[in-house]
């Protein structure tokens, strides 16, 4: 199928605990939509870093972006709505 | 269903708060430093904290919930589009947003970038990173409870006129042009888009409240430590010391150096600031005692590591100096210097 997602996770560093949050609500839906055949490779990234900026402009932290569209901020998503928005990006 | 037990819960938390102001309920701790007396060593804070919670809970639960609703429904998404636009809407956004943006110490440092690399520049930055925890929500509303409305209300207007001076001076000196040079990237090339996913309103009030829960749990042990400080202030401090220290134009600058060291995002200057004024501290030196925080060195360390050391010193110097000016004035003002 070869269905891929990429996925990043936009905290602080060091991380605080609703970025760290997000970040593992992400691995669990991850493994939720790979037994569904969708591929997600999930990086973090820090919001401070200009590289980030750059591309996104300011954000508030914790945020989430999929194939370069940030979907979430300032909040933390439970596994199932990142597992919505994976099964919504990959179709 | 579930909206409808979530908006009861709110509706009850904002009706106990109006219910206290008509009863003219005390918020704040009632006890005098004479009450203290007399009491076995252990039970002091006990004394205090029961009589603290006994009247502050509404206040604590209405600034907690508060803090989480506005986290939530503010447009974020909004307010970060215009934040790197140009100076004058940069300088107004900072100033209007911060104390809403900043409850968590977390979305600070963050967005300081964000609005020194993506647009506005250094002037605005600063001017944001000041104002943020000088009157976020939370601060403000338990100074209102407290202290007196008067004063946070004086707390926010002193806020703004010191972040605002900061902001426009540093961006006029050499060190912060180059900073801003340095960092200063453009929008242009921006290859990402903000699709924000909204979720429905029952997920977002219950979010609000989980955030207002979180926050209470990061800041009230540290609250309830402070209390327990203050509670022994009131009980051995002699109140000659206070009067001789904290009162006049020697009160406003050691209040005014103490209170920075000090300070920790936790609320607890809040109280020990009561304390001292129980034992007779004058108004000036509570404010300028209020205004400590911008200069603290957690603070300062987080964006040394953005900006140099010398625009952290500059900003420190020019709140340290606000702080004593403001300090002096509501002192002279209100005739309790």
């Amino acid at each position: 199928m070869g269905r891929t997602v990429n996925v990043e996770v936009i905290g602080v560093n060091p991380p605080c605990a609703r970025c760290d949050a997000t970040w593992k609500n992400t691995e669990k839906a991850v493994a939720v939509v790979k037994t569904e055949g969708i591929d997600a490779t999930v990086k973090k990234l820090d919001i401070i870093s200009k590289d980030v900026i750059q591309k996104y402009g300011a954000l508030v932290s914790p945020a989430l972006a999929l194939n370069g569209a940030v979907k979430i901020m300032g909040r933390v998503p439970d596994p199932n709505e990142i597992a919505r928005l994976l099964r919504e990006t990959a179709s | 269903m579930r909206t409808g037990i979530l908006v009861a819960f709110v509706l009850f938390v904002f009706a106990a708060l109006v219910y206290s102001r008509i009863m003219a309920y005390s918020l704040a701790p009632t006890m005098k430093p004479a009450d203290f007396h007399g009491l076995p060593v252990w039970y002091i804070p006990i004394a205090y904290l029961i009589d603290y919670f006994s009247h502050g809970w509404i206040c604590l639960l209405f600034a907690f919930v508060v803090a989480g609703l506005i986290y939530e429904f503010i447009p974020k998404e909004a307010i970060t589009k215009y934040m790197s636009g140009n100076r004058v809407s940069g300088y107004a956004l900072a100033l209007a947003t911060a104390p809403f943006l900043t409850v968590c110490s977390c979305t600070m440092v963050p967005l300081f970038a964000g609005v020194l690399y993506a647009g506005a520049g250094i002037g605005p930055a600063i001017a944001f990173l000041l104002m943020a925890p000088a009157s976020n929500i939370l601060a403000i509303l338990l100074t209102g409870e407290i202290l007196s409305w008067e004063l946070a209300g004086v707390r926010i207007v002193a806020s703004v006129a010191v972040a605002l001076a900061a902001g426009l001076v540093i961006s006029k000196t050499p060190w912060g042009r180059a900073i801003e040079k340095e960092h200063q990237i453009t929008a242009s090339n921006r290859t990402a888009t903000l699709e924000l996913v909204k979720p429905p309103t029952d997920e977002r009030l219950w979010a609000a409240l989980k955030f207002g829960g979180h926050l209470g749990k990061q800041i009230l042990p540290y609250f309830i430590l402070g209390l327990i400080a203050v509670s022994y202030v009131e009980a051995y401090l002699p109140e000659d010391l206070v009067g001789a220290y904290l009162t006049g134009v020697t009160g406003v600058l050691v209040a005014s150096v103490i209170g920075g060291p000090l300070y920790t995002p936790t609320l607890v200057e809040i109280v020990l600031g009561r304390g001292l004024w129980d034992l007779g501290m004058s108004k000036g030196a509570l404010l300028a005692w209020l205004m400590g925080q911008p200069y603290d060195v957690a603070n300062a360390l987080a964006v040394s590591r953005i900006a140099r050391w010398k625009v952290v010193l500059n900003y420190m110097v020019i709140a340290w100096s606000g702080s004593v000016i403001f300090g002096l004035l509501y002192g002279i003002l209100t005739g309790s210097l």
